[in-house]
């Protein structure tokens, strides 16, 4: 018994001392610090990049454009363009203004006053006004320098689709009771029952803001456990393929078994991505909460408190499952190549894989309860992205999540043994990257 | 019982037979050579020693016991290829791998200044290893092999890449382990270190062993084929001697190949009555040429 308990011990000091070797090395490493520097800086940009355009703008936005229209007394197009400045001046903060020009009598010779303002900047853009169509109102040409700007040409429509309405209204002899009526918006409310998730019988409802909150933060998790995935996928891969090459590996599997040695380095990249993911995140809330952004923050409203327990802990799960399944899996492949050059090539199908389930639960976020989504949500690769989705955003049953949760801790012990078995066997094999049969027969051989 | 004792054992790869019942014993204190050329089976008997794979036949034990987990950190490691971290500094990484054999940081670190210094080369101590000459890196090879103070160590090729003064302070070295009671398996190709530090040697050959035994026996079972001779006057009618094979002239005398011992004393006689003697030697066969002939020849 004794002896038991120094040999767990041992091997715990073992494990201990791997975690900290792999954390401190990658933390020292300038590579690492340089990566996670840049994208902390493209981060801090991107964050501020809507108030950053702002102020290119140069407070742009705030400024009335003026549109230019020739008055010509009796041209339908006037009458509109009359009836368009009015609606114009009447909405308060508006920021277009229509201003008219006194018709020459020869449209060539108005145009060109038209342009001769728009070039020396007194206008943004003017109207022109072509043959009478069915919808009561002439064509309206918008003429402006700058392409593609429909901003202009959408208020236009949006106010002349205001402008008829209330004619036709004005002209149908309706009650003023009978036109707030008619305006009075319209609410509807999308209220998802809440099934077996929470056990709280009484309050069976999500409401439309909770649901809200829980897509995003099934969006951010999806991501999370995907850049968590392919971050430290690839940098314990290629620690273990360095080793490797290095040779530094036959040393070591003299010092400690293989699986320590596999678990110690998995567990220390988890800690390395935690944090980079955290100080990524860190500084995206630092960002976001500096004084010139409070009001982007504020039209998100994220009331995080409305969140179900049951879907945070279930999201620790298979963040935790998912992730160390990958990790394992991506020992293995590093293990059995001997230089860097040919890790591209090994990883590909985990990385295919850790893609698919990512994409399959983006591209779903729609339509969670989909069959693809349920099947998926069982498929030990798949579950940690897809399950997630389903939990937050259907009414499933919970013994489904541990059905698909119990899939996982068996697939993820068989792929321990798996890996393990092949890590030991790779350590030891050389030179060119060995097919599965060639693995297989050297497993065979070394009595692994 | 012998510290190490390596029984029978017998390792297969699929379509090959890697080594094919092997069998020696290491004492307390005695440094025991593994011969043989590329692709004999050194490496295999070795990995099977450091218990990386398992003999399918026969056994291997260790002060009596089998192999356990519980062995590594009585075991030091030095493998034919350098392995270690390229970019991490010299202290830190032979500090995280005496730390996995089991020692404090702290004795860990004072071990390894005791050797850096032992090594002359205390400058080393914070450098990256990829800094360091090849001769330098595998001095650092080599303490990651011994700063835990092994009971039994395996050692191929200990001596490669270096130059004439740093393989004598590395001899010096394994001589001194040995003589602090480690049990040594070394493999070399260089036959003057084995005839210098070796009680015992097996020869391998396509995965058996041809020769075994003590260095001294194995020298003596193999006859005395060549005489030195170096004389005043010249000496004639040496080749019309029976027995005389070959006579190579050399600056300061010859050397003659006999078929047997006893041809010496002829020559002796004849070129006693011819001129007085200044040196006469029948020669032992060196290691390498017992190496050449029990190999060699079995290659063909």
């Amino acid at each position: 018994m004794k002896s038991l308990l120094d040999r767990l011990v041992s091997v715990m000091n073992n494990f201990g001392t791997v975690v900290r070797f792999t954390v401190m090395n990658k933390l020292k490493a300038k590579p690492f610090i340089i990566s996670t520097i840049v994208f902390l800086l493209i981060i801090s940009v991107v964050v501020n990049l809507p108030y950053i355009i702002m102020q290119f703008q140069g407070g742009g936005s705030d400024k009335v454009q003026t549109i230019g229209y020739i008055q010509d007394g009796a041209a339908p197009g006037s009458t509109t363009a009359q009836q368009l400045q009015q609606y114009f001046e009447a909405v308060e903060g508006s920021r277009l203004q229509l201003k008219s020009f006194p018709s020459s009598g020869d449209a060539a010779a108005d145009e060109k006053t038209l342009r001769d303002a728009l070039n020396n900047g007194e206008l943004y853009s003017y109207l022109q006004f072509g043959e009478m169509t069915d919808s009561g109102f002439p064509e309206v040409i918008v003429k402006s320098e700058k392409l593609l700007d429909d901003s202009i040409s959408n208020q236009i429509e949006a106010a002349l689709h205001i402008i008829r309405q209330s004619n036709v209204l004005a002209q149908s002899g309706l009650s003023e009771q009978q036109l707030n009526e008619l305006q009075a918006p319209i609410v509807v409310e999308a209220v998802q029952i809440k099934g077996s998730m929470s056990g709280e019988d009484g309050d069976s409802a999500i409401s439309a803001a909770e649901q809200g909150v829980n897509m995003g933060i099934i969006y951010f998790l999806i991501i999370f456990l995907f850049m968590a995935v392919m971050i430290s996928g690839q940098m314990i891969a290629s620690e273990v393929t360095a080793e490797k090459s290095s040779r530094v590996m036959e040393v070591l599997i003299t010092s400690v078994s293989p699986l320590t040695s596999m678990f110690g380095k998995i567990t220390g990249m988890f800690l390395i991505v935690l944090i980079q993911l955290a100080s990524y995140i860190a500084v995206a809330l630092l960002n976001i909460s500096l004084p010139h952004n409070a009001e982007m923050l504020q039209g998100l409203s994220i009331d995080l408190s409305v969140v179900d327990p049951m879907l945070i802990i279930f999201a620790i799960l298979y963040f935790l499952f998912g992730f160390f399944l990958f990790a394992t899996l991506y020992a293995a492949l590093g293990s059995i190549v001997s230089r860097t050059e040919d890790l591209g090539s090994a990883v590909m199908p985990m990385t295919f894989i850790s893609l698919a389930g990512f994409y399959i639960a983006i591209f779903s976020i729609a339509t969670p309860d989909s069959m693809l989504v349920k099947i998926c949500s069982h498929i030990p690769l798949f579950s940690p992205f897809v399950m997630i989705l389903r939990a937050g955003l259907t009414n499933i049953p919970t013994w489904e999540v541990f059905v698909s949760l119990g899939i996982l801790v068996v697939t993820i012990y068989l792929a321990v043994v798996f890996s393990a078995k092949i890590y030991r066997t790779g350590v030891l094999m050389y030179g060119k990257r060995p097919s599965f049969k060639e693995l297989r027969k050297a497993m065979k051989a070394y009595k692994i | 019982m012998n510290p190490l004792v390596v029984n029978n054992v017998v390792k297969q790869y699929a379509d090959k037979t890697a080594v094919s019942g092997v069998q020696f014993e290491v004492s307390k204190g005695e440094i025991y050579g593994l011969l043989g050329a590329n692709g004999a089976g050194k490496t295999t008997t070795m990995r099977m020693i450091l218990g990386l794979i398992y003999p399918d036949q026969g056994e291997i034990r260790y002060n009596g016991k089998p192999y356990s987990n519980e062995l590594l950190k009585n075991i030091g490691y030095l493998p034919e290829e350098r392995g270690l971290y390229p970019k991490i500094k010299v202290s830190e990484q032979l500090i995280y791998l005496a730390q996995l054999k089991g020692m404090s940081a702290k004795d860990a670190d004072k071990s390894l200044k005791y050797w850096l210094e032992r090594f002359e080369v205390p400058e080393n101590y914070s450098k990256r290893v990829e800094e360091l000459s090849k001769g330098n890196q595998q001095k650092i090879q080599f303490i990651s092999a011994v700063i835990h103070n092994p009971q039994f160590i395996i050692m191929d090729e200990a001596f490669s890449g270096l130059d004439p003064v740093n393989v004598e302070l590395l001899k010096a070295t394994v001589k001194e382990l040995r003589d602090n009671g480690a049990s040594i398996v070394f493999s070399t190709h260089r036959m003057e270190h084995v005839e210098e530090l070796c009680r015992n040697i097996t020869i391998l050959h396509r995965s058996k062993e041809v020769i075994k035994g003590g260095v001294k026996e194995i020298k003596s079972k193999f006859p005395k084929e060549k005489v030195f001779l170096q004389t005043k006057q010249e000496v004639k009618g040496l080749e019309q001697l029976a027995g005389v094979k070959v006579i190579h002239r050399h600056e300061h005398g010859l050397e003659i190949e006999i078929a047997e011992e006893k041809v010496a004393s002829h020559i002796l006689n004849h070129a006693l009555s011819q001129s007085e003697i200044e040196h006469f030697q029948v020669k032992e066969p060196t290691l390498n040429e017992i190496f050449i002939r029990s190999v060699g020849e079995r290659n063909e």
